[in-house]
């Protein structure tokens, strides 16, 4: 193999493979790129076998062939390496691959491409088209309730719906329980589901690669995998099999308590208060009275916290109690500057909600602590 | 011990005596022998044999089932025996162990004779016999208790290390298995002796870094101390099923059992580990392990299960059928630390059947 990209381009697509190679890796070929190279364009790919990323960069190639080299110390050269023309041939032995530029030369070894695992293709199925800032977004307001490690293995990702007029992510950990709606702008009502679940990896891949721009996303169910056509770049995830638990069973329906607050005072409170809160429980407490909310912690070892807000609330005095963390997960991923808490007593599920949300419903369900 | 669970078997079932045993798993099943009598082993049944290689060389073969419970009393009644004897009693088994005897509780100035007497003790109190090797370290000690079975006791007296050496293959080097033996043989070192002949950098090119410690073996050195409390380093399960697993809530919810063995050892020795490791060994027998490292180090079941399913998802178990599955943890320590406390303990939303 034999071809020269520009610098440039080559970061670029490169950047998108760091986070797909795995760094504790116990399969050496995992660790590494495959490129190949043929016509005026090189295609690069890479798994951890969960999920797989394929791409796409201009390249004139003056030998056509495939080599896999270590994405990261790859990544790390070529950044390295002038605004220029990078050239990347594989030496006469086939086991060194030389990559250079200008007066830099440098030689990696390359493992058999024979060993690179065979990837699915997609193909078959329907594919449908989403908008790409709207699955950002929806991610973005649902990937941090995953769950990190839960023998529920089906909690260890996202349950994506898909519908013609309509999409839904929902994730908890048990604990709380992030769902978000949204319009699908030109779809008929009614017609199938397509229902997924989404790997916590897959979804912070998709985020990467929906970072810049808008652009649309042809989305495909395969029988075991998903398909995302991002662009030049193809994002390919396992899905994981497994029934998701009946999430609407814990959306409370009868929560006549509502509290508006303005996001940003509210942001700061619950910051400035839980640095003082419980290492470990991190448990605020919000006190309920009437026209006013006080947010407020206290711990053994570090003392204690208060901030008493202003609010329009006239019913009866309550404390509820909550892990601090879980509430600034909700507060830093919403945009509408008022944002509703809405419960019934203490010990029931609370929501926390957007006011004045456009084209999506975003319900934020946490489990209170006993106070 | 000699022939261990089969002896045991053999005391307490008179029908089973004098004839071929062995104790282990179904011949129809994909069961191994855990342990044979001598009279199974005349025929060449070894354990870590699959029993239906066994019975092809053994028609005659009585195979039973074990009883692990039964041959854990028995070993605590032989390991209380060692320790009235002496405290530094380093086991490697449920029947097997290190004991120094150099100070002993029966103020005997002589090995052999500690070693006689405890043989009768054992056989006093259990019925069984046992084999001993009595020597200046553990590596010959151990050599010598192979010497002569059953109801062996081979001493290797220091005047008499070196015609003992003479005589070995580097088969029984301590920490050469078959593949290193083979590498061995292949430059023309079968014997001890050759070991010593070869300079150490040659060595080292043959098996690496395992050269100056065969050389030290091959002295008859060997400075390891009897530790009576050797930290275990790791701990875990495996399993052969009888028929393979292709259903990926089976083989879920093994696993999880498996990752829940390994929480409740941790809970009853006290410790936390850092480190995950699934085992699979699809149809074809080809066996990939996964492993995951995290800290802080824990024995939460639910976290334990997750790193385990966690792999399992970078395995292609479920897509391939699945013969044998394991879970173990490794880079173990205590407690000493708090243990960090899960977000488990919070409240759950209540999900149905949650």
């Amino acid at each position: 193999m034999e071809l020269v990209a520009r610098k440039a381009d080559l970061v670029r697509e490169l950047q998108f493979f760091q986070q797909i190679v795995e760094r504790k890796n116990t399969i050496p070929i995992l660790a590494n790129v495959l490129i190949e190279a043929d016509g005026d364009s090189l295609t690069l790919l890479a798994t951890d076998l969960e999920v797989a990323l394929r791409s796409k960069c201009e390249a004139s190639v003056t030998k056509s062939g495939s080599v896999t080299l270590p994405a990261k110390k790859l990544y790390e050269v070529v950044r390295a390496l002038p605004e220029s023309d990078v050239r990347l041939a594989t030496e006469k032995s086939g086991q060194v691959v030389s990559v250079s530029a200008e007066r830099f030369e440098s030689h990696m070894p390359t493992l058999p491409r024979e060993d690179f695992p065979s990837l699915p293709e997609s193909g078959g199925g329907t594919v449908h088209t989403i908008k790409g800032s709207t699955l950002r977004e929806m991610v973005a307001k649902t990937q941090f309730a995953i769950t990190g490690e839960d023998t529920r293995y089906y909690l260890n990702g996202a349950l994506f719906v898909l519908r013609p007029d309509s999409m839904t992510f929902v994730a908890t950990d048990g604990h709380r329980l992030a769902l978000v709606n949204a319009e699908r702008e030109g779809g008929a009502k009614g017609g199938d589901e397509v229902k997924a679940i989404l790997p916590r990896k897959t979804l912070s891949e998709l985020s990467r690669l929906l970072s810049d721009g808008d652009i649309d996303v042809q989305y495909e169910r395969g029988e075991n995998h998903l398909f995302f056509q991002i662009g030049p770049r193809l994002l390919i995830s396992r899905m994981i099999d497994g029934q998701f638990p009946a999430f609407e069973k814990v959306i409370p329906k009868s929560n006549d308590k509502r509290i508006e607050f303005e996001k940003d005072r509210l942001t700061s409170a619950v910051r400035r208060v839980a640095i003082l809160s419980n290492e470990r429980s991190r448990a605020v407490k919000l006190v309920l009275d009437k026209d006013k909310v006080e947010v407020t912690s206290s711990s053994p070892e570090f003392g204690d916290a208060r901030e008493p807000l202003p609010v329009d609330y006239t019913g009866p005095a309550l404390t509820i109690c909550f892990n601090a963390q879980y509430v600034l997960d909700f507060l830093n991923v919403v945009e509408s500057d008022v944002i509703a808490l809405e419960l019934k007593d203490e010990v029931s599920q609370a929501v926390l909600k957007p006011v004045g949300a456009e084209g999506y419903d975003y319900t934020y369900v946490i489990m209170p602590m006993r106070v | 011990m000699d022939a261990f669970y089969a002896s045991v078997e053999q005391r307490d079932n008179p029908a089973l005596r004098g004839v071929p045993v062995v104790v282990g798993g179904d011949p129809t099943k994909r069961g191994v022998v855990a342990a044979a009598s001598y009279e199974a082993r005349r025929y060449g049944v070894r354990s870590a044999l699959s029993m239906a290689q066994a019975v092809r060389l053994c028609p005659a073969l009585v195979i039973v089932r074990p009883d692990f419970q039964k041959y854990r009393s028995v070993s605590q009644q032989v390991f209380a025996l060692y320790r009235e004897v002496t405290p530094l009693v380093e086991p490697l088994s449920l029947d097997e162990a290190y004991l120094d005897v150099t100070e002993n509780a029966w103020g005997e100035p002589l090995g052999v004779t500690v070693a006689k007497r405890l043989k009768q003790a054992i056989r006093d109190t259990t019925g069984l016999t046992a084999s001993a090797g009595v020597a200046p370290n553990k590596f010959l000690a151990k050599i010598a208790s192979g010497w002569k079975k059953p109801d062996g006791l081979t001493v290797v007296a220091p005047g008499r290390v070196e015609s003992f050496l003479q005589g070995l293959s580097v088969d029984a080097l301590w920490g050469v298995g078959p593949r290193t033996a083979d590498k061995l043989r292949a430059h023309g070192i079968t014997m001890l002796p050759h070991v010593r002949t070869i300079p150490v950098e040659d060595l080292r090119g043959i098996v690496g870094s395992l050269a100056d410690w065969l050389k030290a073996l091959a002295d008859g050195r060997d400075d390891r101390t009897v530790e009576p409390n050797r930290p275990a380093k790791s701990s875990g399960s495996e399993c052969t099923y009888e028929s393979d697993l292709t259903d990926m809530a089976r083989i879920r919810t093994e696993i999880q059992e498996m990752a829940g063995e390994a929480a409740e050892w941790l809970a009853r020795k006290d410790l936390v580990a850092r480190t995950v490791v699934i085992k699979v060994r699809y149809s074809d027998f080809t066996t990939v392990t996964r492993s995951h490292s995290e800290s802080p180090p824990t024995r939460d079941v639910e976290r334990l299960a997750g790193r385990a399913l966690a792999l399992l998802e970078k395995t292609e178990a479920g897509r391939r059928p699945v013969r044998l599955l394991g879970v173990s943890v490794h880079n173990l320590q205590n407690t000493d630390a708090p243990v960090v406390r899960t977000r488990d303990d919070a409240p759950r939303l209540p999900f149905d059947g949650d």
